[in-house]
Order: C-alpha cells, then structure tokens, then sequence
C-alpha cells in the first residue's frame, strides 16, 4: 500500500497522507475517549449523579401533572428531552473540569495529539455516557408511566443518537470553553440550553411521535434533516475551533 | 477628533428623530384596520433590523479578532453586542405591547417572537460569559469563541422556529404586503435615525471599554514596577 | 377602544424609550466607575513619584 501511494502523483500522495492522518486521529480520538470511559467506569462520579437525577426529574413529573394516557401522549418528547438535557449537563459538566487537577488539561493540550482528535474522543465518550443515562430513563419512563416506547424502538433510536451528538458536542465544546471560569458549572447549563433550542426542539417533535408508537410521518420527518444538518454544523465548527479554545 | 464624531452623530440622530417623531404623530393618519396603535412599528421594526446588523458586526469583529488578536477588534464586538441587545429588548417588549392591543396576548409562542427571545437570551450569555472570566486574553479568545457559536445559531433557530409555527405577520415593509408610501419612507428615516443613535451609543460603549483596558494594563504596570 | 389603544401606543413609546435610557444610565455609571478607577491610579502614581 504504501509502495502504491508512492508511485502516484502529488495529489494522490496527499490525499493518501490525509486519509492516513485521519484514520490516526480517529485512532487518537479513540483513545482518549477510552481513556475517559476507562476513568468513568472506576469512579462513576458523574453518571451515578446523572442517572439519579434523571430518575428524580421523573418522579417529579408525576406530581406536575396528572399522568394519564391523553396528556402524556402530547408531552411525552418534551418531557424526555428536558430529562435528558438536564442529565446531560450533569455529565458535560464534569468532562474537562475532572481534568483540571494534577494539571491534566495542559497534559493533555501539550500531548502529541491534535486538539481535534481530543475533542472528539472527549466528545465521543460523553455521547456513550449520555446516552446510557438516556436508555436507562426512558426504560424507567416507559414503567413509571404506561409508554410504550419499544413499538419504535429503532427510529427512536436513530432520534436518540442524532439528538445526542448535537447535545454532546455543544455540551463539550462549552464545557472547554467554560473550564477555567469560577461559576463553572452555572456557565455551562445557561450558554449551552439556548444554543441547543433547535437540536432540542426538533428532537421532541420526533419523540413524542414515536414513543407513542406511531411511525416517523413525513410532516415531521423534516426534524430529522434539521437535526442531522445541526449536527453537522456544530460538529464541523467545534473542529475548527477547539484549537483556538484549548491552545489560544 | 473622535468626540467631535460622537456629537455630530448624536446631532444628527436626535434633529431626525425630532423630524421623524413629528410625522409620526402628527402628520401621518391612523391606520385603518389598527388605529393609533400601528404606530409602534416605526421602533418596532428598525430597531430589530438594528439588532440584527449588531449581530452581524459583533460576529465579524469576532472572527477578525480570533485572526489577528488585535483587541479593538473584542472591543468592539462587546460594544456592538451590548447596545443590539438594548435594541433588541425595545423590540421584545414594544412588540409585546402591540401584541396586547392587536392579539390581546401579551406574548404568544409564535415563530418570530420566540427566535426573538431565544437570540436575546444567546446574547445575554456572551455578556455574562464575559462577565466570569477575568484575564483579558482569555476572555476576548473565549468569547469570540462563543459569538461565532451564536450567530451560527441564530439563522438555525430562526429556519427551525419558522417549521414550528407561525402567528405573526409576515414582514409588510419587504414582504410585498401594500403600504402606503409615506408611511414606509418615514418608516426608513427612523430606521436611520434609530442606526445612528446605535452608532453613537457603541463609539461611546467603545472608548469607554479601550479606557477600561488602558487602566487594566496600567495598573498591572504600576503594580510590577513597585 | 380608541382611549386603550392610544394607552397602549403610549405604553409602546414610552418603553422603547426607557430601555434606551436605561441603557444610557448603565453607560453613565461605567464611566463613573472608569473615572474613579483613574483617579485611584493617579493617586498611586502620585505616592510612587513622592516616594
């Protein structure tokens, strides 16, 4: 392969050089993403935080409203997404600030690894966290509360992921950018919620279909592409800029 | 020679709003449908259209502060920032009081209303961001960090609220709706009149926040030299 | 009708207007607070100079 990528012309090399590159830094982002789980899994400070509030905000629900079947039909997205993106927050909160003692960040920054790859594998670990606090919920969502959310399991699914990234990419470029600020933790949740508005509202608009069990119509299936398209936005953009927030 | 500048665009942003406050009330007539009460519109609108081209510079000014690092450029997105989310406010609440007479609500979760809102609260956040970081480098990278995530917002909030739903009435200036021709020429006097207020208020915000670095960095001097 | 919605324009106007100087009266303390702050450095450069 690599006698191959030698015998073609200039731009080929290049592109060759850049594919090997990327598939490096996914390799990088992997790792530290691993790295980050690894760390979770031993301490699990900031799911068992997550997961129990999560179970708290539902409970609560109970009492704000009356939780017969009509009323949770039309809530039910919202409720979930306020669920998680309270919960995640819980999670986001801890993703750079648990790096701050012993001097790990500037470790980390001054490792032979680009801030993107960082970025992402941070990202990348948040998103599996979160997403674990979110299947658990809704697991104990579709028990307190008579849902059936299982009748759509994978396009639920598909929400729940592209809903996710978007979180956990906002949540983890502020939560860089929010790290050595004082009121660290009050910053995160005010900047990061009205910037997730419409990943946010779009991701309630499909929920509230399919944890009802009905099919993605396609008046609403338009929220899919808004999502996605607000993924790949914010993803791009955080890539650019994570070097300017970690290194200046 | 700058003051020179203030006054004379505080001159002229007060001698055309004189002008144009006078047609306003007592030249141009009622509306028919609405009454008295269409008359908000002449803030209404030019001051969200200032707003929003406060936005448009503060996002420039930030990205051509993360390329050069020269930090008038951070002054003056903070100074444009703060004076579109003064006007952006008069626009809110303005149209919160129309609303009342026109839909009899106060605020309904209509389209325009809500992106309004949420971009208020974006722009809130850059000010109380910056607000929580002390160390001036940090806090220009940051924030500019963050203006660029904002304004990359507001056009996503805007297309993704307008899906959501809609009560408010399309743009009758622009949007090919009838208007009556004196009505939008003083409509756009005070639309100028409103820019050049916002002008003089983000000179003065500007001086004001090139002092405030001026004495940050000399006390630190007076403090390394003793 | 007519007297509310003349209210109401009233109401409008004078909103505007009063954020507007809300705002002004924010820039007034802040070059309150930035004269002060030269005064204070004068005074320490003063000291310095005598010292």
């Amino acid at each position: 392969m690599g006698a191959l990528a030698t015998s073609r012309d200039a731009p080929a090399t290049g592109r060759a050089a850049a594919a090997g590159g990327f598939v490096a830094g996914m390799r990088q982002s992997l790792f530290v993403a691993a790295k980050d789980l690894r760390a979770e899994i031993r301490t699990k400070e900031a799911i068992n935080a997550s997961l129990a509030f999560a179970v708290v905000i539902l409970l609560l629900f109970s009492f704000a409203f009356d939780p017969s079947e009509d009323q949770l039909r039309v809530l039910s997205g919202g409720l979930l997404w306020i669920v998680f993106a309270f919960a995640g927050t819980l999670v986001l909160n801890r993703s750079f600030a648990r790096e701050l003692p012993n001097d790990c960040l500037d470790a980390l920054v001054a490792a032979p690894v680009p801030c993107s790859a960082l970025f992402l594998g941070k990202a990348l670990a948040n998103f599996v966290l979160v997403l674990a606090v979110e299947l658990v919920s809704l697991l104990v969502f579709g028990i307190f509360y008579n849902v059936r959310w299982y009748l759509q399991f994978w396009p639920l699914l598909l929400v729940l992921v592209l809903g996710t990234w978007g979180l956990t990419v906002i949540g983890t470029i502020f939560s860089a950018l929010t790290v050595n600020i004082r009121l660290r933790e009050l910053m995160l949740p005010l900047l990061v919620y009205p910037m997730l508005i419409p990943a946010l509202m779009a991701a309630m608009q499909l929920s509230t279909q399919l944890v009802n069990g009905q099919p993605l119509s396609a008046d609403v299936a338009v929220w899919l592409k808004m999502l996605v398209g607000f993924d790949v936005i914010y993803t791009a953009l955080s890539l650019v800029l994570v070097d300017t927030v970690l290194v200046g | 020679m700058r003051e020179k500048v203030i006054y004379a665009l505080g001159v002229a942003a007060a001698l055309l709003l004189a002008r144009n406050l006078y047609s306003i009330f007592m030249v141009l007539p009622d509306e028919a449908s609405q009454g008295m009460i269409y008359r908000i519109i002449f803030f209404h609108v030019p001051a969200a259209i200032t707003a929003m081209l406060g936005a448009f510079v503060a996002a420039f000014a930030s990205i051509m502060f993360l390329v050069t690092k020269n930090f008038r450029y951070d002054s003056v997105a903070v100074s444009v920032t703060e004076v579109g989310l003064a006007f952006l406010a008069a626009n809110l609440v303005t149209g919160s009081i129309w609303g009342r007479i026109i839909w009899g609500i106060w605020w309904t979760w209509d389209a325009r209303l809500t992106s309004a809102l949420v971009c208020w609260l974006l722009y809130a956040g850059y000010l109380m961001l910056r607000h929580a970081i002390e160390e001036p480098t940090a806090r220009a990278r940051i924030a500019a960090v963050f203006n660029i995530f904002a304004f990359a917002d507001v056009p996503i909030v805007i297309f993704s609220i307008k899906w959501w739903r809609t009560q408010h009435p399309q743009p009758v200036f622009w949007g090919g709706g009838s208007i009556d021709p004196a009505m939008k020429s003083t409509a756009v006097l005070n639309l100028v009149a409103l820019m050049l207020l916002a002008a003089v208020l983000v000179l003065i915000r500007l001086r004001q926040e090139e002092v405030q670095r001026e004495i940050d960095s000399l006390r630190r001097y007076a403090h390394a030299v003793v | 009708m007519d007297t509310r919605n003349f209210t109401f324009m009233f109401y409008g106007f004078l909103a505007a207007w009063l954020i507007l100087v809300v705002y002004v009266l924010m820039l007034v303390a802040r070059e309150r607070k930035i004269s002060d702050q030269i005064k204070s450095l004068r005074s320490m450069m003063d000291f310095k100079d005598h010292k």
